[in-house]
């Protein structure tokens, strides 16, 4: 090809929307003619600081899709279960650091622009969308007849562990709730002891290896007999 | 054999795109939100008319689009001016681009955002699916309705247009 690119074929083959068969021949012409060169050249440069100079905008809020109304939150765990409610006050549950670490983990997914992968009210979408994520089930219960809300989840990763993290609503308040097969640092007892109460538009579950009392007089120290 | 994708599974990983395709044309946080969640309704309502197969990235944003267009502000910053949809084609390279081009740097990026900013929607959009958003000139078509041919040269004279506007900032 002699003659020299059209500004619409300099264009094109910068956008990558030249024919296949019709490159060869640009290509040779490129190599040989600096002035078509330079000018694809620009047009390149442009597009990428087109993409580096823009902005980009993210949603400051999650897309909640319909409109799901609330029951009592019965939810289960593969193994092990954690619930923080924030708003107000937040409830460490355990004794040991675990709790404060999904308690920072928790505010740091609720800082981020985008708390959650799957966003939806729906628990048949986010039920399947952790399979082959994490490695087992997440039982999404039914919460239609609830106060609570479900929002979308994500995959979570702590202590090297997946883990599947739901978030839920009740009015204004946010709950993280995290599932993981197995928490270590919580303690190995195949039988988790869960308490559950509600104080201040709140709801508290408290888990732990501890026995029953032990949590029930968590919950009594905390005003709530 | 292939599961037939739900609205969700396709619809929902849109989400943020489309949140920031649709702050840029309507330049404001509420309304784009406003946008994304009206586009998602009629995406819903309308799936049963979406052709399975086709590009639905290409669907959703029409719909966004469009809702934008109709919207207040949509029609507020309608062109009133022609865009000429086919233009004088540019002989050869004419000025377009010289060897001594804009030098694109972080100093410079707030200018051609500004540039861009400033463009007539119908530029602006081109240049923002094509270089942002990467789609290709046939989504785009898709997209606005126009012939690929139109797209080109949209695609063209806006950036042509950055270009004069940069020449001018400096």
């Amino acid at each position: 090809m002699t003659r020299d690119l059209t500004a619409e074929e300099v264009e094109r083959y910068a956008d990558g929307e030249l024919p296949p068969d019709a490159l060869p021949e640009i290509e040779a012409h490129l190599r040989d003619c600096s002035r078509c060169a330079n000018a694809v050249l620009a047009v390149m440069q442009m597009k990428r600081a087109v993409r580096a100079a823009m902005p980009r905008f993210a949603p400051r809020r999650p897309l909640v899709l319909g409109k799901r109304s609330p029951r009592s939150l019965v939810w289960l765990a593969a193994a092990a279960l954690v619930i923080i409610a924030v708003g107000g006050e937040m409830l460490v549950l355990s004794r040991n650091t675990s709790a404060r670490e999904l308690a920072d983990l928790h505010s740091t997914i609720l800082a981020g622009a985008n708390p959650i992968d799957v966003v939806s009210t729906d628990r048949h979408t986010v039920k399947p969308w952790f399979e082959g994520r994490v490695p087992f089930a997440v039982n999404v219960p039914d919460l239609s007849a609830t106060p609570f809300r479900l929002i979308g989840g994500r995959v979570v990763f702590w202590h090297g562990r997946p883990g599947a993290y739901l978030l839920v609503s009740k009015g204004a308040h946010k709950i993280s709730l995290f599932v993981f097969e197995s928490l270590p640092s919580l303690g190995n007892t195949p039988q988790m002891t869960i308490d559950e109460w509600r104080a201040s538009g709140l709801t508290y579950v408290a888990v732990g290896d501890v026995p029953r009392e032990d949590l029930e007089a968590l919950r009594r120290a905390y005003g709530n007999p | 054999m292939t599961e037939e994708l739900t609205f969700e599974a396709m619809a929902l990983p849109l989400f943020e795109p489309l949140y920031n395709y649709a702050r840029w044309l309507a330049r404001d946080a509420d309304e784009a939100e406003d946008l994304v969640q009206e586009t998602y309704l009629k995406a819903f309502r309308g799936f049963g008319s979406f052709t399975a197969g086709t590009n639905f990235r290409a669907w959703i944003y029409r719909i966004l689009r469009n809702t934008f267009l109709t919207s207040r502000s949509g029609l507020r910053g309608a062109p009133q001016i022609s865009i000429d949809e086919d233009p004088d084609r540019y002989e050869g390279l004419a000025e377009a681009a010289t060897p001594e081009t804009i030098f694109f740097s972080r100093a410079n990026a707030e200018a051609l955002r500004e540039a861009i900013e400033a463009l007539p929607l119908p530029f602006r959009e081109v240049i923002l699916l094509s270089d942002v958003e990467s789609f290709s000139y046939k989504e785009i078509a898709e997209m606005l309705s126009i012939p690929i041919g139109t797209v080109t040269s949209r695609l063209l004279r806006a950036r042509a247009k950055v270009r004069e506007a940069l020449r001018g900032s400096k």
